[in-house]
């Protein structure tokens, strides 16, 4: 059996936030490294005043500022086992701050926050075989699991990883996707809905890939991160796998203003997705009518 | 804690003395009927009045409030200097007389939303600086009204002072040490005695029968009416209706939706992140970058709305979100009201149980 | 400094009003001339410059012959600016398209107004060039033009309220002018404003334009509840908006007996047409 039921309301400790009490206050952190990741996204190293560590677990967000743009929510894509004085981040080039972030360069000043949420409950996962399917810039929250794991690779059964992307030139980490497809002890999978001349892997949604893997209901753990559009598919999938809904995490992606529980935008059903999210089970969501 | 008794021609002494270290608030006379604002000269105060476009939550969480300065090179974000500082607006000591009691209901569903989970110190260090001086209302203020159905109409237990008009006289009842001090130090309040205690009882137990019921269902039964009728069809048909103006949540003394913005001043350096009134009831509230809004439909916001009002809020803060004030009934061009809302869902429950 | 931004203003058919408001921001905030270079602005300088980066165009096309004119605007600016309701809306000029052009010479002019005067139905900018930014109102607010600049020379996209004015109006706490039985056309309109019309006890009159969701259906029926007729609510609509409501097909909420440019003589005016001199 499997023990879901680990406490909901859970929520991160405030950090000192330059000594003040705001919550809303930033603190001033540098980019110290910036790596074109594909057309829309780009990978950044974030350092905290005086090399502080993050202190995250995977699926946690932090708040991204520009004192004159505005604040977003960003996921956490590096892994507690490789987040020492610098953090990760993956950001899409998607709206208005997202816009400007994308012209930073090494030592440019960025504001954080954070982190916020509760994460994927790792503790839940160990000894389980681990099922993470991921689609489009969800690859991001779910790189922070998978390196978790890939870190502590003992503690957990098998590793299972698909992966879908709308065409192969929105692949994100390829490198790191080839080192999975290289190891023994991790199951990895790719596909894109749109194939073009140099691709030669899978095409098609990322749930035709469920057709390539079998799994042990019993013993599987299912994690998705995806555009919403995706959930109610993969856990179609992983439904007729025989999961149960406490068997399987999602992460909701939702507008967030605050971080902290108070500006409503975030909310879902009665929970706010910035405290008590982002990742819920299905057996949770299924409570929430507003989830899927 | 103890009862006090007040003639009410000295009330105007009791405001006056105040002034002289305090800001005092409360209902004044507009063109168009009542609305909180600064009491200048003690003969503003109204009262008697019945309602305010906006509750007295604007003193709470004003409309803009500026959370931190910044320093920042705005023209190349990032590259620059970079400084913030929090800042802790107005914190003059003010005091806000006449608040109903659906409205101190609001205040306490704010205490507990701001103060629960991640401290906002923005809200605490103001909330301190307020003291909260309530009425007893004796009749509805309107029509719109529904507070006897919302359980509101008697006073929470926020207050610092709070008044009953009984023949000629207020009655002071002291919610906090702060209240009683204040009293004892800026008025010529007695002890009430027992005969102005049986006065009270009498007022407050003959008010009731002039309030009257709206909600066909008790409201305990909201939060259980309004998960059955999540599917009902009544929320299309107020969605095809509804402006998605916003009125209903602005005027609404427990809403406290916030948008946080960039102020920039003009040397394009300085600036101030604040945060101001948002709504759920707009099309960008649930918008996220990239495109994918999550309520897209006016009919899900109207129902979001609802469903906060009536179970969300309670689910989290153990009071539910309506307060039976009517403002937004009131503000409302379209004829949504919450009392007519859930009604109309009791009964379509009652015909179509389980939507 | 030599690289700050080159912008310029232009007019077409207007009042001049909004290039009056960006004169009276620069005198509050004098600041903006450390960011930008006006190199063009016939209200305010004399000089003139034909190298800019940013064009702010105040005014409507009305004339086929200022086409080319805007054109040449536009391919001279790296981004164009819609100036006020008339460049963006089309504005009150777009009234006069409630009746074919002739009619309207004819009223305007006289008899020989046909021949002496150029005219065509009043369109916004964007009918004739892309527009990359618009600056609403009639006239603009002064800090939403600031605000909006700010963006530009930030490198983002200027962004406007996409809600309606109510919420403007409820955080200044009004009384609600339709609730008073004052026709408001708030209900429909973009916010940005602070609701300035309705603060000093004037209905809105729609000049911001409509904001995504506006609810015509349901504006038309509060309108109704003022007595007002089903004529005098299309000319409401379409005061500052008629280009808009005319061109949203059969989502025009209009009726049809008011879908628009009759060709019959203009009705009798309080205000005398101008004659030719004698």
């Amino acid at each position: 059996m499997l023990d879901a039921t680990f406490n909901l309301s859970t929520t991160t400790t405030p950090r000192a936030f330059n000594g003040h009490t705001s919550i809303y206050l930033p603190v001033i952190a540098t980019i110290e490294d910036v790596q074109v990741e594909s057309k829309l996204e780009k990978v950044y190293d974030v350092r905290l005043p005086g090399g502080e560590n993050l202190g995250h677990s995977p699926g946690q967000f932090v708040m991204v500022s520009l004192p004159g743009v505005g604040e977003a929510p960003i996921s956490v894509m590096s892994s507690p086992s490789r987040t020492h004085d610098t953090f990760r981040l993956c950001i899409r080039n998607a709206g208005d701050l997202t816009n400007v972030i994308h012209k930073l360069e090494r030592g440019d000043r960025v504001g954080i926050r954070g982190p916020f949420g509760r994460g994927f409950p790792i503790e839940v996962f160990k000894g389980k075989d681990v099922l993470i399917a991921a689609g489009g810039l969800g690859i991001a929250p779910a790189r922070s699991l998978i390196d978790q794991i890939i870190d502590n690779r003992a503690d957990f059964g098998r590793l299972i990883i698909l992966y879908g992307a709308r065409n192969p030139s929105e692949l994100l980490f390829r490198d790191a996707m080839a080192e999975w497809e290289e190891r023994d002890d991790v199951e990895a999978l790719v596909t894109v809905d749109r194939a073009d001349d140099t691709w030669l892997g899978h095409v098609g949604v990322i749930t035709r890939l469920f057709e390539h893997i079998q799994i042990n209901p019993y013993h599987t753990v299912a994690i998705t991160v995806g555009p919403p559009i995706m959930y109610r598919f993969v856990v179609m999938e992983l439904s007729g796998k025989g999961l149960t809904p406490e068997q399987i995490w999602m992460s909701f992606e939702r507008r967030m203003k605050c971080g902290v529980g108070k500006c409503g935008h975030c909310q879902v059903n009665h929970r706010y997705a910035c405290q008590e999210g982002p990742a819920w089970t299905y057996a949770e969501a299924l409570a929430f009518e507003e989830a899927l | 804690m103890s009862l006090y008794i007040l003639p009410k021609d000295q009330l105007s002494a009791f405001v006056e003395a105040l002034q002289a270290s305090f800001r005092v608030v409360g209902p004044t006379q507009t063109e168009t009927g009542y609305a909180f604002a600064d009491i200048v000269d003690p003969e503003q105060l109204e009262l008697d009045y019945d309602t305010t476009v906006l509750p007295p939550k604007k003193y709470f969480l004003p409309q803009r409030e500026v959370l931190f300065n910044f320093h920042a090179n705005a023209l190349e974000p990032g590259t620059g200097q970079l400084e913030v500082e929090p800042v802790f607006q107005d914190v003059t000591p003010t005091v806000i007389f006449g608040v109903h009691t659906c409205d101190m209901n609001g205040i306490m569903l704010y205490d507990k939303v701001f103060a629960e989970g991640f401290r906002d110190e923005h809200y605490m260090e103001r909330r301190d600086q307020i003291y909260v001086i309530g009425i007893e209302c004796l009749t509805p203020c309107d029509d719109a009204s529904f507070c006897k159905d919302m359980g509101t109409l008697t006073a929470p237990p926020i207050y610092d002072l709070h008044m009953t008009e009984v023949n000629g006289s207020y009655l002071l009842d002291t919610g906090s040490e702060r209240g009683e001090a204040l009293l004892l130090e800026y008025s010529e309040a007695k002890m009430a005695k027992s005969e102005d205690m049986q006065l009270l009882g009498r007022t407050l137990s003959a008010k009731w029968p002039h309030f009257r019921h709206r909600l066909k269902m008790s409201r305990d039964q909201t939060p259980s009416l309004l998960s059955l009728g999540y599917d009902a069809h009544i929320w299309e048909d107020l969605g095809e209706r509804c402006l998605a103006c916003g009125s209903c949540t602005n005027v609404c003394p427990t809403c406290f939706c916030f948008d946080v913005q960039d102020e920039l001043d003009i040397n394009m350096e300085d600036g101030e992140r604040v945060r101001v009134w948002d709504s759920c009831q707009l099309h960008e509230f649930a918008l996220v970058a990239g495109g994918h809004n999550f309520r897209e439909s006016k009919a899900s916001r109207v129902r979001h709305r609802l469903m906060r009002k009536g179970k969300y809020i309670k689910q989290v803060h153990g009071l539910l979100g309506c307060t039976g004030c009517g403002r937004c009934e009131r503000a409302c061009l379209v004829d949504i009201t919450i009392p007519g809302t859930l009604n109309a869902l009791y009964e379509e429950m009652q015909l179509e149980p389980g939507g | 400094m030599s690289n700050k931004p080159k912008i310029a203003f232009f007019d077409f058919t207007s009042c001049e009003g909004c290039q009056l408001t960006v004169i009276d921001a620069l005198q509050t905030h004098l600041g903006l001339l450390d960011l930008v270079e006006i190199v063009q602005f016939r209200e305010a300088m004399t000089e003139k410059g034909e190298d800019y980066q940013i064009a702010f165009v105040e005014g409507s096309c009305t004339r086929k012959s200022d086409e080319d004119r805007l054109r040449q605007i536009r391919n001279q600016a790296d981004v164009v600016v819609a100036l006020g309701a008339c460049a963006h809306l089309g504005g009150i000029n777009s009234m006069k398209n409630r009746w074919t052009i002739e009619n309207v010479q004819t009223y305007v002019y006289g008899q020989n107004g046909k021949e002496a005067y150029e005219s065509y139905p009043a369109r916004p900018i964007s009918a004739v060039v892309q527009v990359d930014a618009v600056i609403p109102g009639c006239p603009i607010d002064r800090f939403e033009f600031l605000r909006i600049v700010q963006q530009m020379l930030q490198g983002r996209k200027p962004k406007l309220p996409d809600y309606p004015l109510c919420v403007e109006c409820k955080l200044a706490e009004n009384a609600c002018l339709n609730t008073l039985g004052k026709p408001c056309l708030g209900p429909i309109t973009r916010a940005g404003c602070d609701a300035i019309c309705p603060t000093y006890g004037d209905g809105c009159e729609g000049c911001r334009g409509w904001h995504p969701e506006a609810n015509f259906e349901h504006m038309r029926e509060i309108l109704r509840g003022h007595g007002l007729s089903e004529e005098d609510i299309d000319a409401r609509f379409t005061m500052f908006n008629h280009y808009q409501m005319e061109h949203m097909g059969e989502d025009s909420p209009l009726k049809p007996e008011a879908v628009l440019s009759r060709n019959e003589a203009l009705p009798s005016s309080d205000f005398a047409a101008p004659q030719e001199a004698d």
